[in-house]
């Protein structure tokens, strides 16, 4: 009866009353940063110029210098990619194998399932100062643990070293993604009807073959949706890689969301660090348009 | 028959066991900076390691509660005075703002749905240098404010998604049923839906509470004064200073973790639903 209503006050647009004051707070602190920092990459703020309010805009000089000047943008960018890849390919497989092997209905599958969570819940920056200390050279559990069996004769200097910085980083953020892997897969196993199983078991197919035919074809929307989602977190991640190493030694571990912070807070050029940041937005806007069109037909189908 | 029954004990008991041991790999880190926490500086150095401390040393605790040039529990309170306002400030606007989303079809409702889908998948290293200016300009910087107001732009999306589902899901009959008893709209909304919805609401308070207390960079970056710094910040700026004081560095984590655990062991349930549902439904 409320819906003969005409003009603004219609029915459906009461709706909107509820919305806005989120909508507006979103705007004001998420909506129009974004668009500033767009408009600071393009001028030319330092920590000199800050104040004034005189802003020289100089188009994609900001960029262009980056690109040029030094090749730490550049590594920065193949850093990000080989952190984010390595990261998604182990703790995808190991969240998988997981994920199978805890839903098997066994007495303490559940409890002990949801304990495995935890890593993912701990705050980032304690995580990296808990890694931080087992990595470290002398004092470091992990040297301990690969002396004793033999792996290394002496110490490794994990975070102190440029080839051996990055796969620490690395390992440090598997540990990490693995519930949220490991989670959502099992999720997404459950919705798998058992008949099928029983059914190709009574046509005799092995183990691995209902692996390959059943399940996997039947979670490829989960696994989709955990990889391209797995993709956007890992990419922006920042505090870890922050508390280890600060990017370094010698940009060994810089990663565009590091670079970005030293450019704006280390070295207070704050238009060069929007751009950096700039540029891991684009990159994570793209894929997350990818992401919700994924979803949008998902809920279609 | 039996023999049967057998069987399945056995296997329900080996992989119990896998079990365990997969958790106990899994979980060793932190069993590690919990047991360091206890031990003395020169223990923690012994070559080789102990896994449990000789000499039971609660020194690194209890040195902070005294004024030092880096107080753990004032840290600690700064961050729960920050996570709780985030939180307030993300359930007052989130609540409204999913029901409107889950019950009417306004214009202009999908480029909004679309757009708080979006902001959750932001990097934090995009809004920190605007972010920063901004809050100079407003004589925010270096306030409680500043992160609060940083931190629930985190919170507010996620917990419009999630609630959104609960309150779709609430039959319309009820709410008609509310207005023949004479409640309007908003009245309905906030004596019965709000309510019912209450088991979403709590998702959403923990999981923004969460995400303001493991915030680092907005901490660090909108706050310069250590004495108003959340405890993740104190100690990013300790592991600055005194990178290898272990024993202190080592409390300062388990402290950090202390509400974290709570959460986890009093609302389990209610963690792993946010989880799976706001990740696979988005």
């Amino acid at each position: 009866m409320t819906k003969i209503r005409k003009g603004f006050f219609r029915y459906d647009n009461v709706g909107m009353l509820f919305v806005l004051p989120a909508f507006i707070y979103m705007i004001s602190f998420v909506g129009y940063p974004i668009i500033y920092n767009f408009i600071l990459s393009l001028q030319n703020v330092t920590v000199k110029n800050l104040r004034t309010g005189q802003h020289e805009f100089v188009t994609f000089k900001n960029y262009i210098d980056l690109f040029t000047h030094d090749d730490v943008l550049v590594r920065s960018i193949v850093n990000t990619l080989v952190f984010t890849v390595a990261c998604l390919i182990f703790q995808f497989l190991i969240g998988f194998a997981l994920a199978l092997f805890f839903n098997r209905e066994f007495w303490l599958s559940r409890p002990v399932r949801g304990l495995m969570m935890i890593p993912w819940m701990i705050p980032i920056t304690i995580s990296g100062l808990i890694f931080k200390f087992m990595f470290s050279n002398d004092v470091g559990i992990i040297n301990f643990f690969l002396k004793t069996l033999g792996i290394v004769k002496d110490n490794i200097e994990w975070l102190t070293n440029p080839k051996t910085a990055m796969p620490a980083v690395i390992m440090t953020n598997i540990w990490i993604g693995i519930p949220f892997n490991m989670i959502l897969l099992a999720a997404g196993l459950t919705t798998i009807p058992s008949e099928l199983y029983e059914s190709a078991s009574i046509d005799g197919a092995s183990k691995v073959q209902r692996l390959f035919r059943i399940t996997l074809p039947l979670l490829r929307p989960t696994i989709e949706s955990v990889l391209i989602l797995g993709f956007i977190y890992t990419f922006k991640v920042y505090d870890l890689v922050y508390v280890m190493t600060t990017g370094g030694p010698v940009n060994a571990t810089q990663l565009l969301s590091t670079y970005s912070y030293k450019l704006s807070f280390d070295m207070f050029k704050y238009s060069q660090g929007a751009a950096v940041a700039n540029i891991l937005f684009i990159v994570l806007f793209l894929v997350s348009l990818l992401y919700l069109r994924f979803i949008d037909t998902e809920i279609e189908t | 028959m039996s023999a049967k029954i057998m069987a399945s004990r056995r296997k329900d008991i080996i992989y119990s066991v896998i079990a365990v041991l997969l958790l106990l790999i899994m979980l060793f880190p932190l069993y590690w900076i919990f047991v360091t926490s206890l031990k003395l500086e020169k223990e923690i150095f012994r070559n080789p390691p102990t896994f449990w401390p000789t000499q039971l040393n609660l020194k690194s605790y209890m040195v902070q509660l005294e004024i030092g040039d880096f107080n753990m529990f004032r840290s600690f309170g700064n961050s729960l005075i920050i996570s709780g306002g985030a939180m307030i400030i993300s359930i007052i606007l989130a609540v409204p703002a999913s029901y409107g989303v889950a019950r009417f079809n306004f214009k202009g409702k999908k480029p909004i749905v679309l757009g708080f889908l979006i902001t959750q998948m932001l990097p934090v290293s995009v809004l920190l240098t605007p972010l920063f200016i901004i809050f100079k300009n407003m004589n925010l910087y270096n306030t409680f404010w500043s992160t609060i107001i940083a931190d629930s732009t985190i919170g507010i999306p996620f917990s419009i998604l999630i609630l959104k589902n609960y309150f779709a899901s609430i039959p319309k009959e009820l709410e008609e049923a509310a207005y023949i008893d004479g409640l309007n709209r908003f009245t309905a909304f906030i004596r019965m839906l709000i309510p019912i919805a209450k088991q979403g609401v709590v998702v959403c308070g923990v999981f923004s509470f969460l995400y303001a207390w493991g915030d680092l960079a907005y901490g660090m970056t909108f706050i310069i004064d250590q004495r108003r710094r959340p405890i993740t910040a104190g100690i990013f700026n300790f592991l600055g200073q005194y990178g290898t004081k272990w024993s202190y560095l080592s409390a300062f984590a388990v402290v950090t973790i202390i509400p974290v655990a709570l959460i986890f062991i009093f609302m389990q349930k209610y963690i792993i639903s946010g989880m799976t549902s706001g990740a696979v439904k988005g």
